[in-house]
């Protein structure tokens, strides 16, 4: 065995990576999720490119419309290109690569994090708002579902901290994904909110000395995965399970942003903002949040005729019948005009000025509303009345003049309007000072959702129903049409304004066939080419959107506890 | 018999021998008769008092317990199901619960295998005697129906004591039992078998050579085992024809392969083999749970997934990881991977079967229930039709027709 070793040749030097695999789909990127081949855009991450197959990655801080953090570490995920796991929302899917979202590895992983974020998360799910819509309980019982293993304490934080006037921020419950500080900074572009502390003291908080007072703060209650950040404003009047949802529009401007309206029996409780990339994407202001406050609060719920002390509670069928007959006598004079409120659904704006033109034969309709507001620099609009843009086409479409409130302000204070049909209590002036110049009228017939001292001038008051409370469709100062859906019945003896115009055709004997808002878009859309083309049918979202936890219904469509489809429900207390 | 010579004509007599015109007369029997058990409504077409056709009608006890079903989590259907057979409303409980379990594919824990199995028993010996006792009460024989009730009262005892009920007793959860054996129980139950079975050959003897009740019995409602088996048949009344099917023989489930038991068959299908396959199950009974009690291991009565079961209390009010399972658990109810199943037990009256169908959520998408008692009843008017209009209430009694399984 005297073989010699043989020199060892020169070290080869290692082999580079490899080349890059040709596209299998040139222009896209092909990977496999799960077994299953994805096709996407380039620069695509794995928890949007994982959803198209189906694949659900947990994540907390990843938002689609925030910049990526990537801190929470819920979304890891096995990939074949790297020995660790790696976080979805922050990969690129690249071409070939296969993702695992769901082995053992990625499991353990899963459930590390969330015991991790549990360890100091307070006992709170009883006493929390979010509690059924939180992401922790979720993830919990889909990921962890595991006892706690913490002796001793929790680390104590600041529980209720005051950010501003809308948020509350429970400190002790915040996983700390900046979410809420990335859409300051990122989409409401005021970086009111901050990180401060390290460890087991980092904490989210206002900068010193500031408050989160934007117009958009709302948003960051929504985007709280958790329930530490709170809206003031909602804390503690309802349990999410007990709300049901139907898809709205906010009419607090023009803007008409997408919401939900959250209810319980017939009171209103809360707008979230309905996704729509066309018109708010992800987002609404605290100025339209607020808006469904007249919902609720002081509103119309009995005709009355008579002004004054006179004023008597009368029938639906004898409010009508007293109106109709004193404005049909003035029908075609000089002395009577019509106001319609731009807050109106095109079907109640359309019923209302077939009523002027054809009956009432005005020439001209004045434009009421809300008086007009500052803009913002993201979504809130000066005007502050949803449908002017409806109320302008619609004008057009039946041949009537739009003109502006102040002259009919003048026009009564001069004498030479006697008599006015308002449709919508709100006027662009100082209400006060045109209830008086309103108490000068020979004839005032008001619709108005809410009381007000102007309902108190008008020989007849007739209740409107809110928006939320009928089927219909607005316009915002875009041009985009929405449909709205009903969330409950109208209060009351209120109905919508098409409803009473409907009522005052029949009391003079005039046949409609409006049974519905539908009917009435149905018989009267074809005068007005903008609104001709709009799909009123098929454009409607669903009418009830289940979302977060299904709470055991009281009915099998969800409605809540005491709901009736006919006659006032019966409503419980929170 | 001789006709009677010099016999004065009575007064009246004519009449008796006069043509009487007979035409066909319906009767409505129930739903309020107390013979009726339940609510059911039998409309009887009479020819003199033989039954040309009888019909029953179903519909005064309906709840709509498979609808209610849809509406609320798994769990919280479990007290509707207290109210299908509700004189053995455990093995309804229990029944339920194997086929959500398989459903979701869990294997519950070895010792409330064998409880379940023991309250089953239980309960079929209950719902035995009730139906026993009837039929002698209902055929005029007070005191063996007493001698049953008394016996059934020590089996509504021993429930109480395990559920907390007489009746709806709401017993077990998915993945096993809400609680152990309470202390002591099994020595009282032991005791109370031995009384039992006092009591049960006291009725055996009162009724099964009793001359009266047994012409009654024996050759009245009368089904051929085919027949039976076209209707779906089940249980003791299948048993009675002769025919050998027993879910806890043919399809075994629970700790029943590890119990040594026969199934005592029928030959004649007809009142009086139905009143005896009962009594001897009522010994079958007697045995499975004296096994049972014997073989019963320690250990837990319900699995420890926070997934399925709730969690204990002190985790839940001292823990974020139990007051969210317990919040998800409540509110949201037990996530049922979606699929369908049938599953069967073997209830007092037989084959109770259940179609469940989930789509993945808290509730059932779907809850059929095969009750026995409904095919059973459909088979009256078979049994009884071309008979005398007395028949008709020993068989209604021993086909042990439960208003609230049958109209569910």
């Amino acid at each position: 065995m005297s073989e010699k070793e043989q020199p060892k040749p020169a070290a080869a030097p290692p082999p580079g990576p490899p080349p890059k695999p040709q596209p299998k789909n040139p222009g896209f990127v092909t990977a496999t999720v799960d077994g299953r081949e994805v096709v996407v855009k380039p620069g695509t991450n794995m928890i949007e490119a994982a959803k198209t197959v189906g694949s659900e990655i947990p994540y907390y801080c990843y938002h689609p419309r925030l910049t990526i953090a990537a801190n929470c570490r819920m979304c890891l995920v096995e990939v074949s290109n790297a020995p660790k796991l790696q976080p979805a929302c922050q990969t690129p899917l690249s071409e070939g690569l296969v993702v695992k979202t769901a082995t053992a590895r990625v499991k353990e992983q899963q459930r590390a994090v969330m015991e991790f974020l549990l360890l100091n998360h307070p006992v709170d799910c009883s006493i929390c708002d979010q509690a059924g819509e939180c992401k922790l309980q979720d993830y919990y019982m889909r990921y962890d579902h595991k006892p706690s293993r913490l002796e001793g304490s929790k680390i104590l934080k600041s529980k209720r901290k005051v950010l501003g006037p809308q948020v509350v921020l429970d400190q002790e419950r915040c996983i700390l994904c900046t979410r809420c500080v990335r859409f300051m900074q990122e989409v409401a572009k005021e970086p009111q909110l901050g990180l401060f502390g390290r460890g087991s003291n980092e904490r989210i908080d206002t900068f010193p000395g500031a408050a989160l007072d934007s117009n958009y703060s709302g948003n960051t209650v929504d985007i709280c995965p958790v329930g530490a950040l709170l809206n003031r404003d909602f804390r503690f009047r309802a349990r999410a399970w007990f709300l049901s949802s139907a898809p709205s529009v906010c009419t607090g401007c023009s803007r008409n942003c997408s919401t939900f309206v959250d209810f319980y029996g017939q009171d209103v409780y809360r707008y979230r903002p309905r996704e729509n990339e066309a018109i708010n994407k992800s987002w609404m202001c605290d100025h339209g949040r607020l808006t469904y406050k007249e919902l609720n609060r002081d509103r119309a719920l009995q005709p009355l005729a008579g002004r004054g002390p006179d004023a008597r509670d009368v029938a639906k069928a004898e409010a009508a019948k007293v109106a109709a007959t004193k404005l049909s006598a003035l029908a075609g004079t000089p002395g009577l005009a019509v106001a319609i409120s731009p807050n109106c659904t095109n079907e109640n704006i359309m019923a209302a000025m077939s009523f002027a033109k054809d009956v009432l034969k005005v020439p001209h309709v004045h434009v009421s509303g809300r008086p007009t507001g500052a803009a913002d620099h993201l979504l809130l609009t000066a005007d502050r009345n949803a449908n002017r843009k409806g109320l302008e086409w619609i004008a057009a479409g039946f041949g009537l003049q739009v003109k502006p409130f102040d002259e009919l302000s003048r026009g009564i204070d001069g004498g030479a309007v006697k008599a006015l049909w308002a449709v919508g209590g709100d006027v662009p002036e100082d209400l006060g000072a045109f209830t008086q110049i309103a108490s000068r009228l020979e004839l005032f017939v008001l619709q108005a959702q809410n009381e007000s001292r102007l309902g108190a001038v008008a020989d007849v008051l007739l209740p409107a129903s809110s928006h939320v409370e009928d089927e219909g469709s607005v316009a915002n100062q875009d041009g985009i049409v929405q449909r709205l859906r009903q969330a409950f019945p109208p209060k009351g003896e209120s109905q919508p304004h098409w409803k009473w115009v409907s009522d005052l055709h029949a009391a003079l004997g005039i046949t409609t066939t409006w049974a519905s808002a539908r009917e009435v878009w149905r018989a009267l859309s074809n005068r007005v080419p903008e609104l001709a083309s709009f799909e009123w049918d098929t454009k409607a979202p669903p009418a009830r959107e289940a979302r977060g936890l299904k709470p055991i219904p009281a009915a099998a469509d969800g409605r809540p506890p005491g709901y009736r489809e006919y006659g006032a429900p019966r409503v419980r207390g929170i | 018999m001789a006709e009677p010579v010099d016999a004065a004509p009575q007064a009246g007599e004519s009449e008796l021998e006069a043509h009487l015109e007979t035409k066909r007369m319906i009767v409505n029997l129930g739903p309020s008769h107390p013979a009726m058990h339940g609510t059911v409504r039998m409309r009887v077409e009479l020819e003199g008092e033989t039954i040309v056709r009888a019909d029953p009608e179903i519909g005064f006890l309906h709840r709509g317990f498979q609808k209610s079903c849809e509406n609320v989590t798994w769990t919280q259907c479990l007290p509707y199901t207290d109210r299908l057979n509700y004189v053995s409303a455990l093995m309804n409980n229990f029944g339920f619960l194997n086929a959500v379990e398989k459903l979701i594919g869990l294997e519950i824990p070895e010792r409330a295998k064998f409880i379940r199995v023991i309250g089953s028993e239980l309960h079929r010996m209950a719902d035995h005697l009730t139906c026993v006792g009837a039929v002698a009460l209902e055929l005029g024989g007070f005191s063996a129906f007493l001698y049953a009730i008394e016996a059934r009262e020590l089996l509504v005892d021993r429930v109480t004591e395990l559920t907390g009920a007489r009746l709806t007793t709401t017993f077990g959860r998915v993945g096993g039992l809400n609680r152990d054996l309470p202390d002591g129980w099994v020595d009282k139950v032991l005791k109370s078998l031995d009384k039992i079975a006092l009591l049960r050959d006291e009725v055996d003897a009162l009724l099964t050579k009793n001359r009266i009740f047994v012409d009654r019995m024996k050759g009245t409602g009368v089904i051929a085992a085919e027949d039976a088996l076209d209707y779906g048949f089940t249980g003791p009344c299948l048993r009675a024809c002769g025919v050998n099917y027993d879910v806890r023989k043919a399809h075994p489930y629970w700790i029943y392969p590890a119990l040594d038991f026969d199934v005592p068959l029928g030959r004649n299908g007809d009142n009086f083999d139905r009143y005896i396959v009962r009594i001897e199950e009522l010994k079958q009974c007697d045995r499975m749970v004296r096994q049972a009690l014997s073989l019963l291991p320690p250990g837990p009565v319900i699995l420890d997934d926070w997934r399925i079961v709730l969690p204990p209390k002190p985790e839940v009010y001292g823990t974020i990881e139990g007051v969210m399972a317990h919040f998800k658990l409540i509110m949201e109810g037990i996530q049922v991977p979606a699929g369908e199943v049938y599953d069967c037990t073997e209830a007092a009256n037989g084959e109770l079967g259940w179609y469940l169908v989930s789509d993945g959520g808290g509730r059932p998408y779907k809850v059929h229930v095969r009750s026995p008692g409904f095919a059973i009843l459909a088979g009256v008017p078979r049994m009884i039709e071309g008979r005398m209009l007395a028949d008709l209430i020993p068989t209604f009694d021993t086909i042990n027709m439960i208003g609230g399984e049958v109209e569910q």
